[in-house]
């Protein structure tokens, strides 16, 4: 069941929240919105599912507009980042509560409703806590009853709020394999929100990264990383340095160092922007001939296999960070306040407006 | 640093640990203990022993024919019947009200707040008398009342009005702060899992605020069966009529007959006890739930 999103507004006070949101997530899919928060994504998110109404726009899954339906009618599973479990009933009753609530007419007979609780709490593997009350459950198990107790209502498509959001590091990346793997068995169309790019990089299909209500970028966790549309994407997206820079016919130049830039092959001398990761930098010990800044280490920060190098530069005094594999660091063999040559390997370019 | 220095160190260490930071000296303690002991003691023991001392002074059969007096027994009737329509009244209202404030945005919110906490800010008898100018003979609908038979003031309506104003924000002002911090996650997913509205109500929202709404119930039923001010100034003092039991308290004390307005004072000092002890029980109940959600909310 896919989702269509048309020209999706939405105004708190004179706060513009969203404007003029459009994309579509094709059925089956498992799609990021990724943003800073206050950027509106959980705001998309619960339009969608029906719990706040556009300004303007339409929303449709799989061509049907339920734009004017109710939330009940909608058939969407949602799932809170802090779980909102019924803290008054035991999981099982949790899970049960979709079913139980339906029109005498629907709703499956006690006996059916058992046989389905069951399965889906051994879906989630946690069968064993079906007498439990939530307060009882560790983050992690609540958020899998969660998810188990909006896919008892068979919905047609599943959102999830900042899913692992309340959750430690290490439960965190667990539970969003866990959920990548779920998601392949059961092929429903997702939409989930997350601040965390490591994790929409990791688990979704496809990413949609959001910044001001408005959409910057849609694509693949590749295409975002690799190939970011705008200065935004390209910092939201893992650690970078900026650089001042000019853009001359296709070479870009920061002081004396110059770059291809072939994107930019028409522009005739323009002020611009140029960003390096920390690991597309080269770091040497000695000049190879080739244009470098020559810069000198100011600390040194062991990341367990990475090590990161916080430099200084020598003809402005700015500072740039740098990524070194474990294996290369000790082969520089390189200590505060060493002096080094850095070479771009790779470098985005982006005009100044 | 030097080894005396650091010796006093570690003594003035110890000295710390063994009193907590924020206890006073063992004077200062037992004089605040004191006084409050007495304080209390002046105020409300000694009040509470001398009501039932006065009540049995004369014995037994006093004190029962003092309550079986027909007088009194009607003004216990009408107090159980102001109590509970007032009692059930305020129950939805509050309901409504807390739900309205707690769980929806909409304009005028801060008034509806404000109107709700007016009965604790207007004295008792200001509210009576409001009601006899709106409903009194030479009030605003007086004369519409008294040509369609009808009688408020001076009679069961206008106490029943009376009370139920006094006791109004009871309820309400109970619930708010509670489902304000339980938020509308729960109603929320409860609605997209299909429920309606009633089934939202009754399922999810009334079983988490259960003990809270409880404690409300207490208060407002202490408070109504309590309430003197704005009930006297709207009842007439009619024997056997309009009188309830505060204010037949007041006549027979007034009449000289102390032996029977203290039995039926005593009545209201027990029902102060019961309260008392129920509200203990409920406020224990809350504050293991309230535990729990606490422990829910950090996990």
């Amino acid at each position: 069941m896919s989702i269509e999103i048309n020209n999706i507004s939405k105004q708190f006070g004179k706060f513009h929240a969203l404007q003029n949101i459009n994309f579509n997530v094709p059925s089956g899919e498992l799609v990021a919105l990724l943003g800073p928060s206050g950027c509106g994504k959980t705001t998309l998110l619960r339009i969608i599912a029906g719990l706040e109404s556009a300004d303007d726009g339409r929303i449709a899954f799989h061509g049907d507009d339920t734009t004017d339906k109710n939330v009940r009618e909608r058939q969407v599973g949602f799932v809170f980042q802090h779980y909102a479990l019924f803290r008054h009933m035991t999981v099982f009753e949790n899970v049960a509560f979709g079913l139980r609530v339906r029109p005498k007419a629907t709703r499956p007979s006690e006996a059916e409703i058992r046989r389905r609780v069951r399965e889906l709490l051994g879906l989630v593997q946690l069968d064993w806590l079906a007498d439990r009350y939530p307060p009882q459950l560790s983050g992690g198990q609540r958020q899998r009853i969660a998810l188990a107790r909006a896919l008892a209502v068979e919905p047609k498509v599943l959102l999830l709020d900042e899913p692992f959001g309340a959750l430690d590091a290490k439960v965190r990346k667990d539970l969003r394999r866990w959920l990548r793997r779920l998601h392949d068995e059961l092929h429903i169309t997702s939409v989930f929100v997350t601040h965390d790019q490591e994790e929409a990089l990791e688990v979704a299909d496809r990413i949609v990264v959001m910044n001001h209500g408005k959409v910057e970028q849609i694509g693949s966790p590749q295409q975002v990383y690799d190939q970011p549309a705008s200065p935004f994407v390209y910092q939201f997206l893992g650690n970078v340095n900026e650089f001042e820079s000019r853009v001359n016919k296709g070479r870009a130049s920061i002081n004396e160092v110059t770059v291809d830039s072939v994107e930019h092959q028409s522009v005739d001398d323009a002020a611009a922007l140029a960003y390096i990761r920390p690991h597309d930098i080269e770091v040497l010990k000695e000049p190879n001939g080739a244009p470098s800044f020559s810069a000198t280490v100011n600390y040194i920060h062991s990341l367990g296999p990475l090590v990161r190098l916080e430099l200084q530069r020598q003809d402005d005094e700015r500072i740039i960070e740098a990524e070194l594999t474990r294996e290369r660091f000790l082969q520089l063999q390189l200590i505060e306040g060493s002096q080094v040559y850095l070479q771009p390997k790779q470098v985005r370019v982006f005009l100044k407006h | 640093m030097t080894a005396i220095t650091v010796t006093q160190h570690v003594r003035y260490q110890t000295k710390v640990a063994h009193r907590r930071a924020t206890s006073e000296p063992a004077w200062i303690r037992w004089t605040l203990i004191a006084s409050a002991l007495a304080f209390l003691t002046l105020f409300l023991f000694v009040p509470l022993a001398a009501v039932f001392t006065e009540a049995l002074r004369k014995g037994w059969d006093t004190y029962l024919s003092a309550l079986i007096d027909p007088d009194a027994l009607s003004a216990i009737w009408l107090t159980l019947i102001a109590a509970a329509i007032a009692l059930p009244l305020n129950l939805v209202f509050g309901v409504a009200a807390a739900w309205a404030i707690a769980k929806f945005e909409f304009r005028g919110k801060s008034v509806l707040i404000t109107l709700i906490d007016l009965p604790f800010a207007v004295s008792p008898v200001v509210a009576g008398l409001i009601y006899v100018l709106i409903f009194g003979l030479q009030g605003w609908f007086g004369e519409w009342l008294i040509d369609n038979d009808m009688k408020v003031i001076f009679a069961i309506p206008g106490i029943v009005l009376a009370t139920v104003f006094v006791t109004f924000p009871f309820v309400a002002r109970e619930l708010i702060p509670l489902m304000q911090a339980q938020g509308k996650d729960e109603e929320e997913a409860a609605l997209v899992l299909g429920a309606s509205g009633w089934q939202i109500l009754w399922r999810v929202t009334l079983p988490n605020i259960k003990w809270g709404l409880l404690y409300g119930m207490i208060l407002t039923n202490a408070r109504a069966m309590g309430e003197f001010g704005a009930v006297s100034v709207v009842s007439g003092h009619i024997r056997g009529m309009t009188n309830t039991m505060p204010l037949h308290v007041e006549i027979l004390y007034n009449e000289y007959q102390y032996a029977a307005a203290f039995a039926v004072a005593s009545l209201l000092a027990l029902l102060a006890l019961v309260t008392l002890a129920l509200k203990t029980f409920v406020e224990w109940q809350s504050a293991k739930n309230a535990a729990e959600f606490e422990k829910e909310a950090n996990g």
